[in-house]
């Protein structure tokens, strides 16, 4: 019968460690109303948690290597089922790493569109954040409040591509539709009854003092611990580190647009909470600039749309859908190696896609925000309560299936 | 003579109102209120297909009759009598406080002698958690312990305050004879909770804190141990493992209207079944309802905090609060403002 | 002019806020209590009206297909697939190959019905169908050409969506004839 001792100290991929003695192994397991699609083992000595192990891939679906079978404008929609929620900040910067090496740029107002969906999914998926950061501290109403009203930006987004949720708006030269009738209008009232419920949030979630109990001086990174751990995102910018793809290294026209970043200083669970708040707040003002200041033009590049048959031109007259030439079910696209980045909701996503040639893509890496934060499991976790861990959790905001692609 | 046995105080009080029958229709009541209410705040209907023109007032007793067919489970590892006997036990101690409490003036609608019945109902209050943690340990199963040793905890959190707070109603009226103290706040602003709005709301506070009502919903707190010491139970037993905590619920804030809101007036009894038991007892009871929905309507508002604050809430501040209250009650008895 | 970064704090709670804050978030509830904004739609007693630019169900008119195979070329997910079928054409008669499609696989990307050189295919904006088992959702060639129907129309009532900018959404039922975006 073979003991503790006799079990080799590290198997490759394993960690053995000995249970103390006064310590408890409870699996926050995926079966658990405060765990999302993930497991985590935590190590209890009484109520404070003396070591976090986040158990990762349990929604894992080779999105990386199911790429490599498919066309180029065929791996969008996989690319987009990574985190359904943002659909179009996560497949961005896939269609702009293939835009270069097929060394093409799309028009501006397609990229004047593109940043608007953007914007509008980023409202989406910081109300999605906030709300699931309200049911784990048990606070019912902040879970049902954002998602009723994401329902507004919801149906804004279906009024403008078609599709609630999976979007798939952009491709490799530009986007699928345009602007319908009345979308001006409607995004005004959104974004003014959106103002006035950012307020209401205020009051009853971030001026609650049973909230504020919960939230503040829990989960501290500090700022050297945030650069060392190399977490991304919102929760970064809560550190104090100013670091956002839409400033350093601008794309589509974030350039062009009047926005603030906000930073705040104390790295915990509050100041997490709060820069969503605000950024939901500068979001509201880049959708309006867009929509002011969005120029007239195609929404295609003329490589694709200006050889187009006449019925294409009709058809985008009546119904503002734009269509796709055949070539691109057979997209060939030149050698080479690009990457691109950009800001998702919950972070920095990189893309990198690989050519060698031919239809298909030869490999297309992607590291996804929440992979680089559930770093923050193993070193922030320890120390907190039992209690503090939907705390931390939530307001991370990780999102399991972007993590495990 | 049927009616004279179905109307004998111990019988009365007990089985039918406000004991077991009664605390299970209001109960009833309390639940869908709180689930109207919550849905109200939360841009949604709550309860609505099962009968929609009441506003799906029926829903509760599908979720009863729902539970009563679910297939009980019980694990092979946990031990059986305290597994099953545990909740029951527990449901059935949380109403033996209404004994202890009086609802006319007249001698003869007491179930006991209620010469010390304040304390004696503070006491049979306390003896309900035991059981809680015992259905925990009998669970085997790490989220059962940890919710078991949370409502540990927060019992020393709110039992003193209980005991406090009730007291103070007592000195200020110097009798522990729920019947006087009742009797002494006749005039609608000599209520206790007017003169001494700071022992009202300590109680409140502890009441919620005893019974898992939000801010304090900590022994059950779903989103970090599943249901605390709840997880293993399914079907009828899990019913009545909420019903238990609700009713628990109920016995305190009969204790809380009958010291804080004044009981049965501004209603005089006389003799009679009708006018010296049965309104007054109608009177009290709607008073406590009204107390349980303000407490179900917090549910909408708070979310929930760590066992850890609660303790250090409950002993730093709540505790100063109460002893002020108290205070406040020794001035009132000296001033002789319920002479 | 780029986005600029803005350094803030948190505001710390001070010593009256634990009042003042427990009173604003009850005085929030009580003011939705009294006045709930509910978004809620009783499907399928009502059933939503959607626009018609909605990527639902795609429906085929096999007069305009020329037989490019384009659209199955492009579905991401392979639902399409072409079967050659004898028409007439111009006199001759030949085999030509036509889309059918299978449902369990479709994701609604709409990315065939944008590359018909022709428009032969097209979105009707119904997304709730009921099929009873797996075979029935990979239709043949007669059953792509039907629109299919929407088992809430036949009992529900329709409604929209509309933007306001107290409540968010407000809940419009439409009536006979009424107008449809």
């Amino acid at each position: 019968m073979s003991t503790v001792e006799s079990i080799p100290k590290k198997l490759p991929g394993m960690d053995v460690n000995k249970l103390g003695k006064d310590l408890y192994e409870v699996f926050i397991g995926p079966q658990h109303p405060g765990s999302g699609h993930m497991r985590i083992i935590i190590r209890v000595d009484g109520d404070v948690i003396v070591e976090a192990d986040p158990d990762l891939g349990y929604v894992h679906r080779t999105m990386e290597k199911l790429a490599e079978g498919r066309e180029f404008i065929k791996v969008i929609p996989l690319m987009e089922r990574m985190a359904i929620l943002d659909a179009c900040n996560i497949t961005l910067p896939y269609v702009e790493a293939v835009e270069k090496l097929l060394d093409i740029e799309p028009p501006p107002r397609a990229k004047y569109l593109r940043v608007l969906l953007c914007e509008i999914n980023r409202i989406a998926s910081h109300l999605y954040g906030l709300g699931i950061f309200g049911v784990f501290l048990g606070h019912s109403t902040m879970y049902m409040w954002p998602f009723g009203d994401r329902e507004v930006f919801v149906e804004l987004a279906e009024k403008l591509t078609g599709a609630r949720l999976t979007h798939t708006y952009p491709v490799p030269g530009g986007v699928r539709r345009d602007l319908p009738q009345g979308f001006a209008e409607d995004a005004e009232k959104a974004i003014r009854y959106m103002e006035k419920r950012l307020e209401e949030y205020r009051k009853i979630f971030l001026d609650n003092p049973v909230i504020q109990k919960r939230l503040i001086d829990v989960g501290v990174i500090s700022k050297n611990l945030a650069a060392q751990l190399g977490i991304v995102g919102p929760n970064l910018r809560a550190s104090g580190i100013k670091y956002d793809v839409r400033i350093i290294e601008p794309y589509e026209v974030y350039d062009e647009l009047d926005f603030e970043v906000p930073v705040f200083e104390e790295g915990d669970a509050f100041a997490r909470a709060w820069i969503r708040i605000i950024e939901m707040q500068q979001s509201l003002r880049i959708i309006r600039q867009v929509l002011e200041k969005i120029p007239d033009g195609d929404p295609l590049h003329e490589k694709f749309w200006a050889k187009a048959p006449a019925l294409y031109k009709k058809v985008f007259e009546q119904t503002k859908r734009v269509k796709l030439i055949p070539l691109y079910a057979n997209l060939k696209v030149p050698e080479g190696r690009a990457f691109a980045r950009g800001e998702a909701g919950r972070g920095e996503i990189v893309y990198m896609v690989e050519s060698n040639g031919s239809t298909k893509p030869y490999r297309v890496r992607v590291v996804s925000p929440s992979f680089r934060n559930a770093i923050v499991f193993r070193y922030i976790v320890p120390g907190h309560r039992i209690a503090d861990l939907p705390a931390i959790y939530g307001s991370i905001d990780y999102f399991p299936p972007e993590a495990d692609r | 003579m049927l009616v004279d046995i179905i109307t004998w105080p111990p019988l009365f009080q007990l089985v039918i109102a406000p004991g077991l029958v009664a605390a299970l229709v209001i109960v009833i009541f309390i639940l869908w209120f709180e689930r109207k209410t919550a849905a109200r705040v939360q841009m949604r209907i709550g309860p609505y297909h099962v009968s929609p023109r009441i506003g799906g007032g029926l829903q509760l007793i599908a979720d009863l009759v729902r539970y009563s067919f679910q297939e009980i489970i019980i694990p092979k590892a946990a031990d059986k009598p305290i597994f099953i006997g545990a909740p029951l036990a527990a449901l059935v101690i949380s109403l033996l406080p209404v004994v202890a409490m009086p609802f006319t003036t007249v001698p003869k609608y007491y179930p006991i002698p209620m010469d010390y019945s304040l304390l004696i109902a503070v006491a049979l209050s306390t003896l309900s958690p035991i059981f809680i943690i015992a259905a925990g340990w009998a669970s085997n199963n790490k989220f059962s312990i940890i919710g078991g040793l949370r409502e540990a905890f927060v019992i020393t959190a709110y039992e003193l305050l209980i005991v406090i707070t009730a007291l103070a109603g007592g000195v200020a009226v110097l009798s522990y004879n729920l019947t006087d103290i009742v009797v002494a706040q006749k005039p609608f602003y000599k209520w206790i909770l007017f003169t001494n709005p700071i022992a009202a709301l300590t109680m409140f506070a502890a009441i919620l804190m005893a019974t898992s009502g939000f801010p304090f919903e900590i022994p059950e707190a779903e989103n970090e141990i599943v249901a605390g010491a709840y997880t293993e139970y399914s079907g009828l037993m899990y019913g009545i493992n909420m019903g238990a905590a609700y009713i628990k619920r109920f016995a305190y804030s009969l204790l809380f209207t009958l010291i804080f809101l004044g009981g049965w007036l501004p209603y005089e009894p006389s003799s009679g079944l009708i006018h010296g038991y049965l309104i007054p007892l109608v009177i009290v009871l709607v008073k406590s309802t009204i107390v349980m929905a303000i407490m179900s309507f917090l549910r909408a508002v708070y979310g929930r905090f760590r066992i850890d604050q609660a303790l250090d809430g409950a002993w730093r501040i709540f505790i100063p609060l109460a002893l002020i209250g108290f205070g406040i009650a020794l001035i009132e008895a000296y001033l002789g403002v319920y002479a | 002019m780029p986005g600029k970064v803005v350094y803030k704090k948190t505001p710390k709670p001070r010593f009256l806020d634990a009042i003042t804050g427990n009173l604003g978030a009850i005085l929030i509830g009580l003011k939705y209590f009294a006045n709930p904004n509910r978004l809620t739609m009783k499907y399928p007693y009502e059933y939503p009206q959607l626009r018609s630019n909605y990527r639902g169900f795609i429906v085929l008119d096999m007069k305009k297909c020329i037989g490019c195979m384009s659209c199955a070329r492009i579905c991401p997910a392979a639902a399409m697939k072409m079967v050659k079928v004898e028409v007439e054409k111009a006199g001759k008669k030949k085999q030509m190959p036509f889309p059918v499609i299978n449902y369990n696989r479709c994701i609604f990307c709409g990315f065939c019905v944008d590359v018909c050189p022709t428009e032969a295919l097209y979105h009707i904006p119904v997304h709730d169908v009921v099929y009873t088992n797996m075979e029935d959702m990979v239709l043949d060639l007669e059953k792509f050409q039907e629109k299919v129907e929407s088992p809430s129309v036949k009992e529900g009532v329709p409604v929209r969506y509309l933007f306001d900018p107290d409540k968010g959404l407000v809940k419009v039922p439409i009536k006979e004839g009424g107008g449809e975006e």
